[in-house]
Protein backbone atom coordinates (compact mmCIF):
# COMPACT_ATOMS: atom_id res chain seq x y z
CA UNK A 1 0.00 0.00 0.00
CA UNK A 2 1.03 3.31 -0.52
CA UNK A 3 1.97 6.40 1.68
CA UNK A 4 0.24 9.51 0.89
CA UNK A 5 1.53 12.95 2.23
CA UNK A 6 -0.99 15.79 1.37
CA UNK A 7 -0.14 19.32 2.08
CA UNK A 8 -2.73 22.35 1.87
CA UNK A 9 -1.48 26.17 2.05
CA UNK A 10 -4.92 27.37 1.51
CA UNK A 11 -8.51 27.81 3.26
CA UNK A 12 -10.56 27.90 0.28
CA UNK A 13 -12.97 25.22 -1.02
CA UNK A 14 -10.64 25.24 -4.27
CA UNK A 15 -7.88 24.45 -1.47
CA UNK A 16 -9.67 22.09 0.71
CA UNK A 17 -12.02 19.82 -1.12
CA UNK A 18 -8.93 18.11 -3.33
CA UNK A 19 -7.18 16.76 -0.06
CA UNK A 20 -10.25 15.19 1.53
CA UNK A 21 -11.74 13.59 -2.46
CA UNK A 22 -7.92 11.61 -3.04
CA UNK A 23 -7.30 11.22 0.96
CA UNK A 24 -10.79 9.87 1.54
CA UNK A 25 -10.13 7.24 -1.65
CA UNK A 26 -6.44 6.80 -0.78
CA UNK A 27 -7.78 5.52 3.30
CA UNK A 28 -10.78 4.01 1.56
CA UNK A 29 -8.27 1.67 -0.45
CA UNK A 30 -6.13 0.53 3.01
CA UNK A 31 -3.16 3.95 1.89
CA UNK A 32 -1.42 5.27 4.88
CA UNK A 33 -2.26 9.04 4.81
CA UNK A 34 -0.90 12.53 6.18
CA UNK A 35 -2.60 15.98 5.63
CA UNK A 36 -0.89 18.81 6.75
CA UNK A 37 -2.10 21.97 6.41
CA UNK A 38 0.45 25.21 6.35
CA UNK A 39 -0.70 28.65 8.41
CA UNK A 40 -2.86 29.64 4.80
CA UNK A 41 -4.36 26.38 5.02
CA UNK A 42 -4.87 26.53 8.78
CA UNK A 43 -8.28 28.37 9.19
CA UNK A 44 -10.34 25.72 7.22
CA UNK A 45 -9.72 23.06 10.27
CA UNK A 46 -11.27 25.78 12.69
CA UNK A 47 -14.33 24.05 14.46
CA UNK A 48 -17.69 24.74 11.73
CA UNK A 49 -15.63 25.68 8.68
CA UNK A 50 -15.85 22.94 6.71
CA UNK A 51 -19.62 22.26 7.68
CA UNK A 52 -19.87 25.65 5.71
CA UNK A 53 -18.18 24.59 2.69
CA UNK A 54 -20.31 23.48 -0.09
CA UNK A 55 -19.48 23.50 -4.19
CA UNK A 56 -21.81 22.80 -6.93
CA UNK A 57 -21.48 18.79 -7.79
CA UNK A 58 -19.11 18.30 -4.74
CA UNK A 59 -19.27 15.11 -2.48
CA UNK A 60 -20.17 16.20 1.38
CA UNK A 61 -17.06 17.53 2.54
CA UNK A 62 -17.48 17.07 6.41
CA UNK A 63 -18.66 13.53 5.09
CA UNK A 64 -15.20 12.57 3.32
CA UNK A 65 -13.43 14.31 6.55
CA UNK A 66 -14.78 12.56 9.16
CA UNK A 67 -14.47 9.22 6.42
CA UNK A 68 -10.32 10.09 6.57
CA UNK A 69 -10.84 10.39 10.09
CA UNK A 70 -12.56 6.77 10.34
CA UNK A 71 -9.62 5.27 8.41
CA UNK A 72 -6.83 6.12 10.33
CA UNK A 73 -6.06 9.36 8.35
CA UNK A 74 -3.69 11.77 10.28
CA UNK A 75 -4.66 15.20 9.76
CA UNK A 76 -2.14 17.85 11.09
CA UNK A 77 -1.71 22.06 11.42
CA UNK A 78 1.62 23.47 11.74
CA UNK A 79 2.13 25.01 14.88
CA UNK A 80 3.06 28.05 12.92
CA UNK A 81 -0.42 28.76 12.03
CA UNK A 82 -1.08 29.45 15.58
CA UNK A 83 0.47 33.04 16.18
CA UNK A 84 0.39 33.50 12.05
CA UNK A 85 -3.51 33.34 12.17
CA UNK A 86 -4.15 34.18 15.50
CA UNK A 87 -5.76 30.95 16.59
CA UNK A 88 -5.48 28.68 19.52
CA UNK A 89 -5.41 24.94 19.69
CA UNK A 90 -8.45 24.93 21.17
CA UNK A 91 -10.05 26.71 17.43
CA UNK A 92 -9.49 23.72 16.09
CA UNK A 93 -11.67 20.73 14.67
CA UNK A 94 -11.32 17.82 17.75
CA UNK A 95 -8.77 15.00 16.28
CA UNK A 96 -6.89 17.69 14.74
CA UNK A 97 -2.65 17.36 16.09
CA UNK A 98 -0.52 20.72 15.79
CA UNK A 99 2.95 19.57 14.91
CA UNK A 100 6.19 21.17 13.79
CA UNK A 101 7.52 21.04 10.20
CA UNK A 102 10.70 18.57 11.36
CA UNK A 103 8.18 16.35 12.61
CA UNK A 104 5.82 16.20 9.21
CA UNK A 105 9.08 15.92 7.55
CA UNK A 106 10.16 13.26 9.38
CA UNK A 107 6.71 11.25 9.17
CA UNK A 108 6.83 11.30 5.72
CA UNK A 109 10.31 10.46 4.68
CA UNK A 110 8.66 7.46 3.12
CA UNK A 111 5.71 8.85 1.23
CA UNK A 112 5.43 7.24 -2.17
CA UNK A 113 2.49 9.68 -3.27
CA UNK A 114 2.32 13.47 -2.81
CA UNK A 115 0.12 16.18 -3.52
CA UNK A 116 0.25 20.35 -2.36
CA UNK A 117 -2.76 22.56 -2.46
CA UNK B 1 -22.43 -16.10 4.03
CA UNK B 2 -24.54 -12.88 4.49
CA UNK B 3 -25.56 -10.48 1.49
CA UNK B 4 -25.88 -6.55 2.34
CA UNK B 5 -27.07 -4.03 0.40
CA UNK B 6 -24.91 -0.80 0.09
CA UNK B 7 -27.58 2.18 -1.27
CA UNK B 8 -25.38 5.23 -2.35
CA UNK B 9 -27.67 6.41 -5.49
CA UNK B 10 -27.01 10.23 -5.40
CA UNK B 11 -23.91 10.11 -3.39
CA UNK B 12 -20.49 11.87 -5.52
CA UNK B 13 -17.19 10.38 -6.08
CA UNK B 14 -15.35 9.43 -3.74
CA UNK B 15 -18.40 9.12 -1.14
CA UNK B 16 -19.60 5.47 -2.41
CA UNK B 17 -16.08 3.96 -2.00
CA UNK B 18 -15.69 5.74 1.11
CA UNK B 19 -18.72 4.01 2.54
CA UNK B 20 -17.69 1.10 0.80
CA UNK B 21 -14.87 1.69 2.59
CA UNK B 22 -16.39 2.05 6.08
CA UNK B 23 -18.52 -1.52 6.03
CA UNK B 24 -15.51 -3.94 5.74
CA UNK B 25 -14.97 -4.49 9.62
CA UNK B 26 -18.92 -5.79 9.18
CA UNK B 27 -18.15 -7.97 6.50
CA UNK B 28 -17.03 -11.80 6.65
CA UNK B 29 -15.17 -13.32 4.30
CA UNK B 30 -17.07 -15.22 1.68
CA UNK B 31 -19.83 -12.08 2.70
CA UNK B 32 -21.81 -10.29 -0.43
CA UNK B 33 -21.72 -6.45 -0.95
CA UNK B 34 -24.36 -5.35 -3.13
CA UNK B 35 -23.83 -1.08 -4.04
CA UNK B 36 -25.95 0.26 -6.06
CA UNK B 37 -24.73 3.55 -7.28
CA UNK B 38 -24.94 6.60 -9.93
CA UNK B 39 -21.90 8.53 -9.79
CA UNK B 40 -19.99 8.58 -13.09
CA UNK B 41 -16.85 7.13 -11.89
CA UNK B 42 -18.54 4.25 -10.00
CA UNK B 43 -17.68 1.04 -12.69
CA UNK B 44 -14.01 1.94 -12.96
CA UNK B 45 -13.88 3.20 -9.18
CA UNK B 46 -14.78 -0.21 -7.38
CA UNK B 47 -12.78 -2.03 -9.58
CA UNK B 48 -9.59 -0.18 -9.02
CA UNK B 49 -10.98 -0.21 -5.24
CA UNK B 50 -11.34 -4.25 -5.37
CA UNK B 51 -8.35 -4.90 -7.17
CA UNK B 52 -6.10 -2.52 -4.79
CA UNK B 53 -7.90 -4.64 -1.47
CA UNK B 54 -7.83 -8.17 -2.60
CA UNK B 55 -11.95 -8.11 -2.74
CA UNK B 56 -13.29 -10.19 -5.77
CA UNK B 57 -15.74 -8.23 -8.04
CA UNK B 58 -18.50 -10.36 -9.03
CA UNK B 59 -20.11 -7.62 -11.47
CA UNK B 60 -20.81 -4.43 -12.10
CA UNK B 61 -23.82 -3.58 -14.22
CA UNK B 62 -24.97 -0.27 -15.29
CA UNK B 63 -28.60 0.07 -16.33
CA UNK B 64 -30.22 2.04 -19.35
CA UNK B 65 -30.60 5.03 -16.70
CA UNK B 66 -27.24 5.42 -15.55
CA UNK B 67 -28.00 3.41 -12.14
CA UNK B 68 -24.71 0.49 -11.19
CA UNK B 69 -25.19 -2.43 -9.71
CA UNK B 70 -22.08 -4.19 -8.05
CA UNK B 71 -21.43 -7.14 -6.18
CA UNK B 72 -18.58 -7.36 -4.05
CA UNK B 73 -17.39 -10.28 -2.42
CA UNK B 74 -15.30 -9.88 0.83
Amino acid sequence: MAKVAITVNGAEPVNVFPPFILGSSAVASGDDLIIFFCPGGAPAMVKGVIEKMEGKGLPNLLELYEGVRNLGGKIYVCELALDAKDLKKEDFRDGIEIIGATTFINEIKDATITFSF
Amino acid sequence: MATKTLDTLGLKCPQPILKVATLVPQMNPGDILEVLADCESFPKDIKAWAEKTGKTLLFCNTDADGKHTAQIQF
